[in-house]
C-alpha cells in the first residue's frame, strides 16, 4: 500500500507543529560523537568505593594513628619498657593512671612495652610484607614470562605449600636461633612462593592480553611493558596482599612464641607479651588482655582494609 | 546543579492542565490505535502486550533509562524480530517479559499485559514461576555458558520436564531422548548421559534450544542465539528453530543485531534505537521499504550495499547515552538529514501502512516537502557509483611471502598444529583476507607474521625480500616494527585500560623516539588522531570514556603512526556494533589509498570481506582450502568447504535468504589416505587444497 | 584413569622424597645438644659424650645418616626419642599417639564441614542481611585474630560457661568437646568463606539465569545448580583444611594437654628433642602431601570437566 493512500484519519490535530521546524538543521559532527560513555576513572572509583564505608574510614584512620603512635612514643615519653623494679610494689600493678596498662611481674610499664611492641611487630610484619610481595611479585614476573621455570617453580610451590605451613616454620625456628632476623627469614622463605603464584597468574593473564601483544608489535621494550602494562595493573593487588600479610604474619610471631620457638624471651613485641601475659593469666588478667586486645585490633584492622580494598578495587563493584 | 534537576522533575511531574491532559490522551488513544491497526494482519491473536514498558538501572550511583517507553505486540504463531545495536535496550526488554532484569535495574512504568495479568505489576516469584519456562522461555547467546557445565545434558533437560509436570524420572527421560532427536542430535540415548563440554558450540545451542521447548512455551525468546556461532553453525540452528516454531505454532521473539539473520527467520521486524522502538513492520516493509532515518542508514550502511572502492553509506558518531535525559529524536544528532523538529520534540508514531509504523517526524504530512527531496537526492547517489576495478597483479610484486608456515601449540602435554603447512603471497598495495571459522587458526597465522609467536613457528616469511621468521637483530626488529602493524579485534582488551590515550598512541613513537621534541610528538599525535575522526581534546582521556568504535579508532591510530607499509587487521569489526562498521572499513580503505598500504584482513564474515578485499584466502583447520581473487572466489568456488561458507552467508534481503539453499560441509568426505592432498594454482592466481582426483574434479568443474 | 592415579602417586613420591631431603640435611647442622638427655650434659665428660654421638652414628656423612634413617624407616623403626621420653623408640610412641590426633582431627574435620557448609548456605541465603553479616563477622575474626589468642580465651572462659573440663581426659567424653570444636573453628570459617565465594560466583553466571528462566524456583536453582557446582571446587579445599588442622591440633593439643603428636611437637621442640622433632615434622608433611593427593584424586571424580583420560 502506497503511504499517501494510507487513511490518516486519526491523524490528531495537536500533532501539527510550526512548519519552520520542518526544514533540515545543520549537521554537528562533533555533537555526534558525543559517546555514552561516563567519565569513569578507575582509581577514582577505586577510593570512592572504598571510602564509601565509615567502618572503613575509622579504621584507617586508627591503624595510622598507631602506627605513628607506635614511632613516635619513643619521642614523648621517656618510660623506658625495659626497666625492671626491684621493689615488690611495683609488681603486677593493675591499669592506673600512672600505668595505664598496668605493670607485669617485673614491675615494668605495660602501656609502654605494648607501643614498643607494636613498633617491633609492625616492623617485623612490614618487611616480611615488603619481601613477600615484593619477591613474590618478580618472581611472579620471571615464572609468568618464562616457561621454563614452570616445573622448578611448581615443584617449589608444591612442598612449600604441602607442608602446612606452621610445621615449616616451626622447623626454620627450630633450626636457627631465635631472633628478628631469623623469624624474618623463616617466614620470607614461604611466604613469597605463594605470592609468586598468584602473581604469575595475573601476569600471564596480562602476558597474553591484546593491548599487551600491540606493545609488543610496536617494539616496546621490558621495561616499559613492566612500568605501563603491568604494574598499573597489579598494584591494586600488591596493596591488598602487602596488607593481609600483616595480621598473618602478628599471627606467625604469637604462634611461634607460644610453641617455644619466637622471639627471645627479652625482645619486647605483641607476641611475647601476649604469651608471657598468658602465663599470668589466672592471676593477672590484664597483663594478657590489653596486649591482646591491641594486636587484635591491628590484625582485624589490616585484614578488613586488605579485603575492603580488595572489593574496592574490582571494577565490578563500582556501582 | 543536582537542585535544579530535581526542581525540573518536579516541574515535569507536576499537575496537567484539563487541556493538556486531553491532549495527552488523545496522542495515547491515537498511537495505541496505530499499534493494534496490523492486528488482523498477523497470524493468530495477540499474546503479549507491552505499552510504554520504561527500565531504569542505578549504575556507579547514576540512573541511567535503558528502555525509554517502549510499546510492541507479540502475535502467535510469528517470528517477530527485534533488531538493534548494543545498548539499545533489545535484550533489556525483552528480559521484562520474564522478569529477569538484574538487581539493579526496575520496570519504572507501563504494562506487560500477557494471559489479562500485567507482568510489570509482579513482586513475587510465585508469580513469576507460573510464566517462565512454561509460558515464555528463553534461549541466550552464549551456548558455551548457558549449560551446566557439571551436571549431564539430560538431566539438565529432564528436570524441566520434571518440575513443570511433575513428571517421574523415567518419563522425563524418555521425552527428553525424544526433544534430543527432535533438535538434531544424533544418538540420544547416549548423548542423554554426556556433560556439555562434551558437545560443541552449535550442539550446545541445540540442546539449550530443546529445554527452551520442553514445556511448549506459548513465546520462545531468542537473545542474538546465532551471534557466538561460526557461519555455517548459524545457518543451521536458524532453520532449526524456524521449523521448530513451525510444528509447534510457537511465536518467537528474536532478539539481534545482524540485519541478515533478520531476513532469514522474520516474520515480522521491530527496530530499536536508544531504548525505544522507532520503526515496526513486515520484514518486506522493512528491508525494502524504511521509513525511519535510522533503519534505513543501517540497511544502507551494509557492506552487500557498497560498491567496490568508494566509501559506503555511514552513520556517523555513536550511540547517545542514556544516562542523560533525550531530547527530540535520539537519532537526530548522527543524521546528517535531520530536522530541526528532531532536536526539539521527541516524535511520535506515525503510520505507514496498515502494517508498518515508524517514529519520525519524516512521515507527518508537514514534512512531505522535505521527505520527497531526501528521496530524490538518495536516488542519484544510488545512480552514479561505479565499481572500481579489480587490482591488476600483472607486474605486481610480492610484499609478503609465507611457505610451508606451521604453528604448533602445545594443550595439556599434546602438540597440535593450530597452523598446518600454509603458502601463500601478499602483493603490494593488495588486501588479502583471511577467512575461517572460529579455532582455524586464522589469527594464529597474523600473529605468526607478526612475530608474536617465534618459538613454535616453522616455515619461512619474507618481507620485502628479507626473511622475517627465526632469530632477528635488534635493528631488523626495528625495522619490522616501523613496517608492519597490526590492528586487533576486540576495542575493549586491545587498549591498555590505565594508560592515557596520548600515551596508547604514542608507545611506538616512544620506542624509537621517533619524534624530535615533545611538542613534534603531540603534533604527531593530533595530526593521526584528525585522520581519524577523533578530536585532540581526547589525548587526556582514559579508554573507558570511548565506545567501541572510538577505541577501534585509537586503536588503528596507534599502528598507524609508525607510518607502516603492511597492516595485518585481526578482524577489527567483528566486535563492533552495525552501525559503526562502515565507519571502520571507511577510514582501512581511506588509510589504505592515501598511505599505500597492504592489508592482512582476517575475518569471519563473508560480507564485509568481499566489500573489501582483492584476494580471498579460506582456511579451514589449520589448512588453507581455497585462495582467489575476490569476483573468481565467489562466481566459482571449489572447494566444498568454500561452498558451504558461501551459502551460510546471511544476505540482509528476505527474498534472497529465504530461498538459500545451506550446502554441508563435512570433512570425513575426502579420502586422504592413500592419495596425499597438495596445494595446487588450478587457474592463474586461483589455489585449491585437495588430492589429485579432487583436482581433476574441480577442473571439470571449472571447465564446464 | 589408572595412569593418571599412578603419574600422581609418582609426583607426590618426589615431592616426598624432596622434602625428606629438605627436612633431614638442616637438622644435621643443629647443635648436638638436642641428642643428650639432660643428666648426661652435667656428668659426662668430652670423650664418653663423643662416643655416644658416634654411637648414635651422628658423626656420618648427613648423607649416610639419611641412608640409614630411610633404611630403618622400612624396618619399622624411627630411632629413639632422647629427652622427652628417653630411649623410648619413637615408632611406639607414635603408634600410641597418632590415634589420639586422628580422632579428634576426624572428628573436627567433620564438625567443619558441616557447620561450615550449613553457615555459608546460611550467609547466601542471606545474603546482605544479618545472616550474612554476622557470618562474615565471624569469618573476620577467626582469620584475622591469632588463632592462639581466641583459641586460649575459649578454653579459660567456655569451659567455665558450660562447666566443661578444662583440660583432655581419654575416659571423660565431655573433655573432649571444647578440643574438637576449637579445632574446627577456622576449618568452619574457610568452608563458610569459600562456600559463600563460590556460591556467590556461580550465581552470576549464565547457566544459573538460564535455570531461573527454564522456570525453576530461586530455591531449586540454588540447590541444584549453585550449591551443587560451589562444592566442586570446594572439594579441592579439603587437603587445605586438613592443614588447618593440623596446624591447630600444634596449638590445641598443647593448650589441653592431650596426648597426640601435635602436643609431642611442641613439646619435642621445647626439650629440644631433635630425633623426636625431625620425625614429626616428616609425618606431618608426608600426611599433608598424600592429603593434597587424594584432594586432587577426589576432585577429578566429582568434577567431569577435568577428564582423566586425557594426558
Amino acid at each position: 500500500m502506497n503511504r499517501s493512500e494510507h487513511k490518516l484519519c486519526s491523524f490528531p490535530k495537536s500533532l501539527v507543529r510550526n512548519q519552520d521546524l520542518f526544514a533540515p538543521a545543520p549537521f554537528n559532527a562533533a555533537e555526534s560523537e558525543k559517546t555514552g560513555a561516563s567519565n569513569y576513572s578507575y582509581w577514582k572509583s577505586t577510593l570512592r568505593t572504598f571510602f564509601k564505608s565509615k567502618a572503613v574510614v575509622a579504621l584507617v584512620v586508627l591503624v595510622c594513628g598507631i602506627i605513628l603512635m607506635s614511632f613516635l612514643y619513643p619521642v614523648f615519653s621517656s618510660v623506658d619498657p625495659t626497666k625492671v623494679s626491684t621493689d615488690r610494689q611495683d609488681w603486677n600493678l593493675r591499669p592506673s593512671l600512672t600505668h595505664l596498662f598496668g605493670t607485669d611481674g617485673l614491675g615494668r610499664d605495660i602501656f609502654a612495652r605494648a607501643w614498643y611492641g607494636c613498633r617491633n611487630s609492625f616492623l617485623l610484619a612490614f618487611c616480611i610484607a615488603l619481601s613477600d610481595v615484593g619477591i613474590g611479585m618478580i618472581m611472579g614476573a620471571l615464572w609468568g614470562y618464562n616457561k621454563k621455570l614452570d616445573p622448578i617453580m611448581i615443584e617449589i610451590y608444591n612442598i612449600m605449600t604441602n607442608v602446612p605451613s606452621t610445621v615449616y616454620l616451626v622447623l626454620l625456628a627450630y633450626i636457627m636461633n631465635t631472633s628478628y632476623l631469623t623469624l624474618f627469614i623463616s617466614m620470607a622463605s614461604r611466604g613469597w612462593i605463594v605470592e609468586a603464584r598468584f602473581f604469575r597468574n595475573r601476569i600471564l593473564s596480562i602476558r597474553d592480553s591484546e593491548y599487551n601483544i600491540a606493545s609488543q608489535c610496536l617494539g616496546t621494550p621490558m621495561r616499559r611493558i613492566a612500568t605501563r602494562n603491568i604494574i598499573p595493573h597489579i598494584i591494586n593487588l600488591i596493596i591488598m596482599e602487602a596488607a593481609l600479610c600483616i595480621p598473618y604474619s602478628i599471627g606467625s610471631e604469637v604462634f611461634l612464641g607460644f610453641v617455644g620457638v619466637g622471639m627471645p624471651v627479652d625482645a619486647i613485641t605483641l607476641g611475647n607479651m601476649v604469651n608471657h601475659g598468658r602465663g599470668s593469666f589466672t592471676l593477672h588478667p590484664y597483663q594478657m588482655l590489653l596486649p591482646a586486645a591491641v594486636l587484635c585490633i591491628i590484625t582485624v584492622a589490616f585484614y578488613v582494609i586488605g579485603n575492603k580494598f580488595a572489593d574496592a578495587s574490582d571494577p565490578r563493584n563500582h556501582v | 546543579m543536582k537542585k535544579n534537576l530535581k526542581q525540573a522533575e518536579a516541574a515535569s511531574q507536576q499537575v496537567l492542565s484539563p487541556e493538556e491532559a486531553a491532549e495527552k490522551e488523545a496522542l495515547r488513544a491515537y498511537e495505541s490505535e496505530i499499534l493494534t491497526q496490523s492486528a488482523p494482519h498477523h497470524a493468530g491473536p495477540c499474546l503479549l502486550s507491552a505499552r510504554d514498558v520504561t527500565v531504569k538501572f542505578n549504575l556507579r550511583g547514576k540512573e541511567l533509562t535503558a528502555i525509554r517507553g517502549a510499546s510492541l505486540d507479540v502475535y502467535e504463531g510469528e517470528t517477530l524480530a527485534i533488531v538493534g545495536e548494543s545498548g539499545s535496550g533489545k535484550s533489556v526488554f525483552t528480559k521484562t517479559f520474564v522478569g529477569m532484569l538484574d538487581k539493579n535495574g526496575r520496570i519504572d512504568g507501563g504494562q506487560l499485559n500477557f494471559h489479562g495479568e500485567d507482568m510489570a505489576k509482579y513482586t513475587k516469584e510465585a508469580e513469576w514461576l507460573k510464566v517462565r519456562g512454561k509460558k515464555i522461555a528463553m534461549v541466550f547467546q552464549d551456548p558455551m555458558t548457558s549449560l551446566n557445565p557439571v551436571r549431564t545434558i539430560g538431566e539438565q533437560i529432564a528436570e524441566v520436564i520434571m518440575w513443570h509436570f511433575g513428571k517421574t524420572h523415567d518419563e522425563a527421560k524418555a521425552e527428553t531422548i525424544e526433544l534430543l532427536r527432535k533438535v538434531g542430535i544424533h544418538d540420544p540415548e547416549a548423548r542423554y548421559k554426556q556433560y556439555p563440554g562434551e558437545f560443541s558450540g552449535g550442539m550446545r545451542q541445540r540442546v539449550v534450544i530443546a529445554v527452551a521447548i520442553a514445556c511448549r512455551p506459548e513465546i520462545l525468546i531468542c537473545d542474538e542465539p546465532t551471534t557466538a556461532l561460526d557461519v555455517t553453525v548459524q545457518a543451521q540452528v536458524l532453520d532449526l528453530i524456524k521449523s521448530l516454531q513451525k510444528e509447534y505454532k510457537m511465536s518467537v521473539v528474536f532478539i539481534t543485531h545482524d540485519l541478515g539473520v533478520v531476513a532469514n527467520v522474520a516474520d515480522w521486524v521491530a527496530v530499536m534505537y536508544a531504548g525505544k522502538i522507532v520503526e515496526y513492520g513486515t520484514v518486506h516493509e522493512i528491508f525494502k521499504a524504511a521509513e525511519h532515518p535510522y533503519t534505513k542508514a543501517l540497511l544502507r550502511s551494509l557492506p552487500q550495499l557498497g560498491t567496490k572502492g568508494h566509501d559506503l553509506y555511514s552513520i556517523q558518531g555513536t550511540p547517545p547515552s542514556l544516562f542523560k535525559e533525550i531530547k527530540g529524536d535520539a537519532f537526530a544528532p548522527r543524521n546528517a538529514d535531520a530536522m530541526k523538529i528532531d532536536f526539539e520534540e521527541e516524535p511520535p508514531i506515525f503510520p505507514v501502512t496498515d502494517t508498518h509504523w515508524a517514529r519520525t517526524w519524516l512521515l507527518s504530512p508537514q514534512a512531505e516537502v522535505y521527505r520527497a527531496e531526501l528521496i530524490k537526492r538518495e536516488a542519484e547517489r544510488m545512480d552514479n557509483a561505479v565499481p572500481e576495478a579489480p587490482f591488476n597483479y600483472n607486474g605486481a610484486e610480492p610484499l609478503l611471502q609465507v611457505r610451508d608456515l606451521s604453528v604448533q601449540f602445545k594443550l595439556s602435554g599434546k602438540t597440535f598444529k593450530a597452523v598446518d603447512n600454509v603458502s601463500f603471497d601478499i602483493y603490494k598495495g593488495e588486501t588479502l583476507s583471511l577467512v575461517g571459522e572460529s579455532g582455524s587458526g586464522k589469527t594464529t597465522i597474523g600473529r605468526a607474521i607478526m612475530r608474536i609467536y617465534t618459538n613454535n613457528v616453522s616455515g619461512k616469511v619474507t618481507f620485502k625480500g628479507d626473511r622475517i621468521t627465526g632469530k632477528l637483530s635488534r635493528h631488523e626488529k626495528k625495522k619490522l616494527h616501523m613496517e608492519m602493524q597490526m590492528i586487533f579485534q576486540d576495542p575493549m582488551a586491545s587498549l591498555n585500560e590505565r594508560a592515557k590515550v596520548d600515551y596508547i598512541i604514542s608507545e611506538g613513537l616512544y620506542n624509537y623516539h621517533l619524534f624530535e621534541n615533545e611538542e613534534d610528538r603531540v603534533a604527531k599525535v593530533e595530526r593521526i588522531l584528525e585522520e581519524v575522526g577523533l578530536t585532540s581534546e581526547f589525548v587526556s582521556r582514559f579508554p573507558h570514556e570511548f565506545s567501541g568504535g572510538q577505541r577501534q579508532r585509537i586503536g588503528i591510530a596507534r599502528s598507524l603512526i609508525m607510518n607502516p607499509d603492511f597492516l595485518v587487521a585481526d578482524e577489527p569489526i567483528s566486535a563492533l556494533d552495525v552501525s559503526i562498521r562502515a565507519q571502520v572499513i571507511n577510514l582501512l580503505n581511506k588509510m589504505k589509498k592515501e598511505r599505500s598500504l597492504t592489508y592482512l584482513f582476517i575475518a569471519h564474515d563473508l560480507s564485509a570481506v568481499r566489500f573489501i578485499s582483492d584476494h580471498i584466502a579460506v582456511i579451514h583447520k589449520g589448512h588453507l582450502v581455497e585462495l582467489a581473487p575476490c569476483e573468481e572466489l565467489f562466481a566459482h568456488p571449489l572447494h566444498p568447504y568454500t561452498k558451504a561458507l558461501l551459502s551460510a552467508v546471511p544476505h540482509p534481503d528476505p527474498d534472497v535468504e529465504r530461498n538459500k539453499k545451506l550446502l554441508h560441509y563435512d570433512p570425513a568426505m575426502h579420502d586422504y589416505s592413500t592419495d596425499k592432498p597438495v596445494w595446487v594454482e588450478i587457474t592463474p592466481g586461483h589455489f585449491v587444497y585437495g588430492n589429485d582426483a579432487e583436482i581433476r574434479a574441480y577442473r571439470r568443474e571449472l571447465e564446464l | 584413569m589408572a595412569k593418571y592415579i599412578l603419574k600422581r602417586i609418582v609426583r607426590s613420591l618426589i615431592t616426598v622424597s624432596i622434602v625428606f631431603f629438605v627436612v633431614f640435611m638442616p637438622l644435621r647442622f643443629m647443635p648436638l645438644n638436642g641428642y643428650f638427655p639432660d643428666e648426661m650434659i652435667k656428668e659426662t665428660d668430652e670423650a664418653t659424650r663423643m662416643t655416644y654421638l658416634r654411637n648414635l652414628g651422628l658423626l656420618d656423612h648427613p648423607l649416610i645418616q639419611l641412608g640409614r634413617f630411610v633404611k630403618n624407616l622400612f624396618r619399622g623403626d624411627l630411632g629413639r626419642s632422647i629427652t622427652v621420653y628417653a630411649k623410648v623408640p619413637i615408632a611406639t610412641l607414635l603408634v600410641e599417639k597418632i590415634p589420639v590426633t586422628a580422632f579428634l582431627g576426624f572428628w573436627s574435620m567433620l564438625l567443619g564441614i558441616v557447620a561450615g557448609l550449613a553457615m555459608g548456605l546460611m550467609m547466601v541465603r542471606f545474603k546482605d542481611k544479618l545472616g550474612d553479616t554476622l557470618g562474615n563477622g565471624y569469618i573476620m575474626i577467626v582469620r584475622a585474630v591469632p588463632s592462639l589468642i581466641y583459641l586460649f580465651f575459649i578454653q579459660i572462659w567456655v569451659s567455665k560457661w558450660f562447666n566443661l573440663p578444662l583440660v583432655y581426659y581419654d575416659y571423660k567424653p565431655l573433655s573432649w568437646i571444647l578440643p574438637i570444636v576449637s579445632l574446627s573453628l577456622s576449618s568452619v570459617a574457610w568452608y563458610a568463606l569459600w562456600l559463600r565465594r563460590f556460591m556467590v560466583d556461580e550465581e552470576n553466571q549464565d547457566y544459573v539465569k538460564f535455570a531461573t528462566v527454564k522456570g525453576l524456583s530461586k530455591k531449586a536453582v540454588l540447590k541444584k545448580h549453585v550449591f551443587r557446582n560451589a562444592i566442586i571446587p570446594l572439594s579441592a579445599y579439603l587437603p587445605s583444611d586438613l592443614l588447618n588442622i593440623i596446624s591447630g591440633s600444634l596449638v590445641i593439643e598443647t593448650l589441653y594437654a592431650i596426648p597426640g603428636t601435635g602436643g609431642l611437637l611442641t613439646t619435642a621442640i621445647k626439650e629440644q628433642d631433635n630425633p623426636l622433632v625431625q620425625v614429626l615434622v616428616l609425618m606431618y608433611a608426608v600426611v599433608s602431601i598424600f592429603g593434597v593427593f587424594f584432594g586432587d584424586l577426589l576432585l577429578a571424580f566429582v568434577d567431569p570437566r577435568i577428564k582423566l583420560t586425557e594426558d
